[in-house]
């Protein structure tokens, strides 16, 4: 298979810019369907690309089913990506998957502030774009407005490849500057294309946004250059060549326009993917070597290299679970064995499928480049799959553990069939999403990122599973830890009637930042026989899931055991379990015992105007201010804030800065509670023991 | 805590003058003068350390680099200070900085002396954030900025802080008028005190070029370590 007629492409947009009507028309174009129905359908049968009942529903595309598709001699693979900028997780490991982007504006509503984190995220993954202006039927559209906001907003060197022929109700059809065409798209669907002449009354336009575009395209090509200094006919071909030299190294985003509702722009708009994009091996995909320290190796992109895949995305079938892969290097073929780099596992690869959307095809190996899906095959996305004896993973191991939990509760017996199926399902899909069911109060405890990671899940539950759940409060994971030394010697001691009891241990306990916890044996002369060390570590490690302060999590304790005592019939693993336990408080109650809360990274970005107000609400949630950002008309105000102070955060933003402002937050460390604060919570836990 | 601080204060290079002083007083500039990537920043930034020590505001404006990058300097300096100067707890001390450190960035074209007083408006209005030092790197000197540095003087004594500027001496423009290096003389009126980096065999002196005799005699025995950046 020839690689260089393949895009890997994804369609990426802010909610509401048509991003999944025009996933349909190219479908439709290119033969996948052969109707066409829209996202918020009257018929029922909803957009093809939308799986999912939550996104029927809204309306929005929040899982990204990777689709397949021919035009004109090319294959092109559709990453449906979230719009949404809050599935982070799903945004970035499908933005992996993509040689190059689509990015779709509304010509009314042109860049929104979604549509600069998406482009945000476009940018630190190198993702070279092209640009749609859709809805440009739509009264108030104005392109050439959306264009000066992709060069402000943006920064991005956008380029009109086209220039429309009327807009609002009267947008008939588009102008290509290349070959200086009209275009109409006729027929029921816009199936059929008329070339014509271009309109008089549009001729000069044309001319003059044609040499804006030559001029811009020739800093890519030297050959174009000498074309223009020579005054001859200019061939298309070298000014699409300049553009797609100019487009792969992000330097210009060439832009055109249309209204995939009305059927107009789609088919040029598939032309400009064809020859303006990149194919998978023009690309360089980088991944990371497991056993030299997680360094960066470069992939090779040739089909006899030895093979590493990862698995983007799963979704569960009719005929079990659907792992959906890209191939970066080698091939994966049917019979084949591959080794799941997160789990050392290997696997058989059995049946290898091509998809779209919910029909699929058969094929006999992915090669390098493509994109595909495999059955049956156990694991969880972002898993990366190698040839035996690669010791390569696409993604860091590295796992952040969760901030934030929130208690879930079934509301009858078929949710809590249900709920068990998703939650299963979805700590698979997303690795900073946890579960486990909490030994006292027998509650389901869901545990995340954030709070609208949380709510998304809930959601699914809801819509995908049919499992109708109450939550509680979300609590912020509180940590304790101690800030100075301390000793212990305690003794464990029963000795009255029947088999006693009997250990000693002495010793003390430190604070350490580098691990969560450190059991240091330095018993001489055996006081304390060997076969007992195991239980004393046993003893200790068991204080610190549940901090004698306030019940948090104790960790960055160090303890170290240097002296005890033992009795040669009453001592016992039990023993001197129960005698590591007392031991434990007597030090931590000595070892000046703090909390600490996670705190977030908030990064804001906001047009210039209300940087002072987004300041202040940063501030009055104890928030640190790192710096500030002046970017030309917008600014990125960068804070430390307690994710204790976050919850609804974005509806206050929002509401400030008249829902121009958005927000991303990531955890970045643990830090020291302030007394004030640490009062509250120890009335609160106070309140409730009292409670119960 | 408190002894922390004090130790790495009056053992730091910069703590010559006794706790409570800066190098200049309100309402003044300093400048520090080197050719390209012999160490401005390093100095402002240890200036701004030395400041935050003794529980000081400082405001630092880059026109040059991303908010990243400048907190990456501070770490770096802070860490082979409290190293070489082997301070313990070294990580409650730098939380305890850094609410004393405000970074804010411009693009170069961006910045300006109105753009500047709305910004600080804004964080002086609500309380967030009273400089006692600016520091302003990447500031180009050219025929205009003189005007702009007058407005930014006036806004100084205003808000009544002291304010320290890099600046750039171009290789091919290296005329000396009287031993002082290009653009420095233009405004040199405007400025209290003057550094000037300059590399040498194995370190990096710094030369005062103006001040006060007891702060030149003071500050001319000190260097840069070409390595750590720090003053010896």
């Amino acid at each position: 298979m020839d690689d260089r007629k393949v895009r890997n492409i994804g369609i990426s947009a802010h909610i509401d810019s048509g991003k999944t009507t025009l996933t349909e028309r190219i479908l439709f174009y290119t033969k996948r369907i052969h109707a066409i129905h829209d996202v918020k359908g009257k018929d029922g049968v909803g957009a093809t690309m939308d799986s999912m009942e939550l996104e029927k529903e809204r309306g929005i595309t929040i899982a990204s089913a990777a689709t397949f598709c021919e035009w004109k001699e090319h294959e092109i693979n559709i990453i449906d990506t979230p719009g949404h900028v809050d599935f982070t997780v799903e945004v970035e490991r499908s933005l992996r998957v993509l040689d190059g982007a689509v990015l779709v504006l509304c010509s009314v509503g042109g860049v929104q502030s979604q549509s600069i984190t998406v482009d945000q995220q476009m940018k630190r993954y190198k993702v070279p774009c092209i640009a749609f202006i859709n809805k440009c039927d739509r009264s108030g559209a104005n392109p050439s407005h959306v264009i000066d906001q992709l060069r402000l907003k943006l920064g991005h060197n956008a380029l009109a490849i086209q220039i429309p022929i009327g807009l609002e109700n009267n947008f008939q059809g588009v102008i290509d500057l290349i070959s200086m065409k009209a275009v109409y798209f006729d027929g029921e669907n816009g199936e059929d294309i008329r070339i014509e002449k271009i309109p008089d009354a549009l001729t000069q336009e044309a001319i003059a946004k044609r040499e804006e575009l030559i001029d811009a395209a020739s800093m890519f090509s030297d050959e174009l250059t000498e074309a223009i200094l020579e005054e001859k006919e200019i061939p298309e071909e070298l000014i699409i060549n300049a553009l797609r030299i100019g487009t792969l190294a992000r330097k210009i985003t060439p832009v055109l326009i249309g209204s995939a509702y009305k059927n107009k722009g789609v088919q040029p708009l598939l032309d400009a993917v064809n020859q303006l994009l990149p194919c998978p091996s023009e690309m360089k995909n980088e991944a990371l070597d497991m056993e030299n320290d997680e360094k960066t190796v470069i992939l090779s992109s040739r089909s006899e290299d030895p093979a590493v895949a990862l698995a983007f995305k799963l979704e569960d079938g009719p005929y079990g679970q659907l792992t959906y892969i890209r191939v970066y290097q080698g091939s994966i073929a049917k019979g084949s064995t591959i080794v799941n780099a997160r789990t050392g596992k290997k696997v058989k690869v059995g049946r290898v499928v091509r998809m779209h959307a919910d029909q699929m095809e058969d094929m006999e190996a992915i090669p390098a480049g493509y994109i595909g899906a495999l059955f049956g095959i156990d694991c969880a996305s972002g898993d990366t799959f190698a040839s035996p004896g690669i010791a390569l993973t696409m993604s860091s191991m590295f796992v952040a553990d969760p901030v934030i939990s929130l208690s879930i509760s079934p509301v009858d017996n078929q949710s809590q069939v249900n709920m068990s199926k998703a939650l299963n399902r979805f700590t698979k899909e997303d690795p900073t999403f946890k579960t486990y069911v909490d030994d006292e109060t027998k509650e389901t405890i869901i545990e995340g990122m954030g709070e609208l990671h949380l709510e998304v899940y809930v959601e699914r539950m809801r819509r995908e599973y049919g499992a109708e759940v109450e939550t509680g409060n979300p609590r912020v994971a509180y940590r304790e830890t101690i800030t100075r030394k301390a000793e212990f010697n305690y003794t464990h001691k029963k000795q009255s009637g029947g088999s006693g009891q009997y250990g000693r241990v002495a010793g003390y306990m430190e604070p350490v930042t580098e691990a969560e916890f450190e059991f240091d044996n330095k018993i001489t002369g055996g006081v304390i026989p060997t076969q007992f060390i195991p239980a004393c570590e046993k003893g200790f490690r068991a204080c610190m899931s549940k901090g004698p302060r306030m019940e948090f999590p104790v960790t960055g304790i160090r303890v170290v055991i240097n002296d005890g005592a033992s009795h040669s019939v009453d001592s016992s693993e039990m023993a001197f379990q129960a005698a590591a336990r007392g031991a434990f408080l007597e030090a931590y109650a000595k070892a000046r015992a703090v909390i600490h809360e996670p705190i977030m990274k908030v990064v804001v970005e906001t047009p210039t105007e209300f940087q002072g107000s987004a300041m202040g609400l940063l501030n009055q949630r104890r928030g640190m201010i790192v710096g500030a950002q002046d970017d030309g008309p917008m600014c990125v105000i960068e804070a430390q804030v307690p994710l204790a102070e976050m919850f609804g955060f974005s509806t206050v933003l929002r509401s400030a800065t008249q829902g121009q402002a958005q927000f991303t937050m990531e955890f970045a460390l643990y830090k020291l509670v302030p007394q004030s604060i640490a009062e509250d919570l120890a009335e609160k836990m106070a309140k409730k023991k009292k409670g119960i | 805590m408190i002894m922390l601080k004090k130790d790495l204060i009056t053992r730091h290079p910069l703590g010559i003058q006794g706790d409570e002083t800066d190098i200049i007083s309100n309402g003044e500039f300093g400048a520090v003068l080197s050719r390209a990537g012999v160490g401005k920043t390093a100095l402002l930034v240890q200036l701004a350390l030395n400041t935050m020590l003794r529980n000081r505001n400082v405001l630092h404006i880059s026109l040059n680099d991303p908010v990243d990058k400048i907190t990456l300097w501070y770490k770096e300096l802070f860490n082979h200070l409290a190293q070489d100067h082997t301070v313990e707890e070294a990580n409650q001390l730098w939380e305890f900085l850094l609410p004393h450190r405000f970074i804010m960035t411009f693009r170069v074209a961006g910045f300006s002396v109105p753009r500047l007083k709305e910004r600080m408006a804004d964080l002086t209005g609500q309380n967030i954030f009273h400089p006692d030092m600016v520091i302003i790197d990447g500031l180009k000197f050219d025929e205009s900025t003189r005007e702009c540095l007058a407005d930014l003087k006036k806004f100084a004594d205003e808000q009544s802080f002291h304010a320290w500027f890099s600046m750039h001496i171009h290789r091919d423009e290296e005329i000396l008028k009287e031993g002082i290096p290009s653009p420095l003389p233009d405004v040199e009126d405007l400025f209290d005190v003057a550094l000037q980096l300059q590399p040498e065999k194995t370190d990096i002196r710094i030369k005062p070029l103006k001040g006060p005799s007891e702060i030149i005699s003071d500050l001319s025995h000190l260097t840069l370590d070409a390595s750590s950046m720090l003053i010896k």
